[in-house]
């Protein structure tokens, strides 16, 4: 039982990565479900039993995954940050670049912008959530100001990292200084007390 | 869907914040265009873009097809875009009142969060098209469009703000509180109701208020651009002047206009 189950998500991860591929060489819409069989070297009925609608939950599962994929990374990218601030600052960083410079992302966003808009915008619970709830332990060691609700201060500022993610304004988020200076007056001036390590 | 083509042009409206600069000829003097815009509101609130035709416009607006096309020749995507246009100039306005009747910094970020808020949520044709034709909204709620959007907003509200700060900072701060009203309005929050002034006073009391306090501390000011922002091909050179990085004279057309409405050196003179 156990073999099966890892030869299942063997395959599915395999399958992902296959149609990862095509996404990045055609775009979405011309990823057919052939395609990502050949390119995973699999049956069309070895696709379907694994996504049994098809296309559309292929589609749905590869951006889920590619989204995942990006805050792993992201996350790896933090750990061993010293502190609430540091994370904050290289995190911000990290996705700023891994956004400008992720092909599959812009390409996407050129051609089939409505497959991510939603997990950005109006269904941005999740993501929203994941980054608050990764932000909450940091917030719980740095300490917050009396009267500020730790859940709600993590849910306003990935509110905020989501916000410059996606558009930096006028911040330059590739110098080091001005994010430092993001970090400690828009995002943190009214959440934390105290001076900070940095 | 995927439609975008025909998606609603948010940033043409960014150039012409008030209605003061029609560029248009005679069509733009039809005394007809305000009304049709008007129709043509609840006809998008009932049916939104793809099923809403020129005849369902002129029927709503009690107008003959021949008086809508003649205020509007370019038609349907010409009305479209009016009414991004004329939604876009109406917000800024009821925002430039609230704005203008406020007595301090924390008063102004209240009343124009709200204002914006109460308008965004309030609004019957844009919750029917994020309901049923996100495209037609979501694009300019993430990356390049956004920055175009944050940069809109945040021009027209900066000047208001410079009653309070260096126009640098005003700008920067008028960036953040667009975002704050975005983030909410584009993910209702189960902590914070934008729309409820008493919620909106706490939130910029908590974290804005702080946070601006720090930007005006903090010794490090990288150079900050007042000039538009995103609409780069739009200024007469590509890369803004070190003089227009700073307060000085060295002001855009668009920085101008943007600030048309209140004279900051009076902050009690033109109201009206």
């Amino acid at each position: 039982m156990r073999v099966r189950a890892s030869a299942m998500r063997a395959t599915r991860q395999r399958i992902l990565e296959a149609t990862y591929a095509c996404v990045a060489r055609w775009g979405i819409a011309k990823t057919t479900v052939e395609e990502a069989a050949r390119e995973a070297g699999v049956s069309r009925a070895t696709v379907y039993r694994t996504f049994p609608g098809g296309r559309d939950e292929l589609v749905d599962a590869v951006v889920a995954w590619a989204t995942l994929e990006f805050f792993a990374l992201l996350y790896q990218e933090v750990q061993g940050a010293d502190g609430l601030e540091e994370v904050m600052e290289r995190g911000i960083m990290f996705a700023h670049r891994s956004i400008v410079e992720h092909e599959v992302l812009q390409l996407v966003m050129q051609t089939e912008p409505e497959k991510l808009l939603p997990s950005l915008t109006v269904e941005s619970n999740r993501i929203r959530g994941g980054i608050a709830d990764f932000l909450v332990p940091y917030l719980e060691e740095r300490g917050v100001v009396d009267g500020v609700d730790l859940v709600e201060a993590a849910d306003f500022l990935a509110r905020m990292v989501l916000s410059y993610m996606s558009a930096p304004g006028r911040w330059d988020l590739d110098d080091r200084a001005q994010v430092a200076q993001l970090v400690r007056s828009e995002l943190l001036a009214g959440v934390v007390a105290g001076p900070d390590r940095g | 869907m995927g439609n975008l083509g025909a998606s609603l042009r948010v940033v043409d409206a960014g150039a012409s914040p008030a209605p003061t600069a029609p560029a248009d000829p005679a069509s733009q003097l039809s005394p007809h265009r305000e009304r049709v815009v008007d129709a043509t509101l609840v006809c998008l609130a009932r049916h939104g873009t793809l099923k809403t035709t020129v005849d369902d416009i002129a029927r709503q607006a009690g107008l003959s097809r021949a008086t809508v096309y003649r205020a509007f020749p370019g038609g349907r995507d010409d009305v479209l875009a009016a009414v991004v246009d004329t939604e876009m100039a109406r917000l800024f306005s009821a925002l430039g009142v609230r704005l203008g009747e406020a007595r301090d910094l924390t008063e102004a970020l209240v009343a124009g969060i709200v204002e914006a808020s109460s308008r965004i949520r309030g609004h019957a044709a844009l919750g029917f098209l994020v309901a049923h034709e996100p495209e037609m909204v979501l694009g300019h709620l993430a990356f390049d469009e956004s920055d175009r959007l944050l940069a809109t907003a945040s021009r027209f509200t900066a000047p208001f703000l410079a009653r309070w700060m260096s126009p640098a900072e005003a700008g920067r701060v008028a960036e953040w509180a667009t975002r704050i009203v975005l983030s909410y309005a584009i993910a209702p929050s189960e902590y914070t109701d934008l729309t409820d002034p008493v919620q909106a006073t706490r939130l910029v009391e908590t974290f804005v208020m702080p946070g601006i306090r720090a930007l005006n501390a903090s010794g490090v000011h990288p150079p900050i651009d007042i000039t538009p922002f995103g609409l780069g091909s739009d200024l007469p050179t590509g890369t803004p002047s070190p003089a227009s990085r700073t307060r000085g004279p060295a002001r855009s057309d668009q920085d101008r206009l943007a600030s048309a409405g209140p004279n900051t050196d009076h902050p009690e003179g033109d109201r009206s």
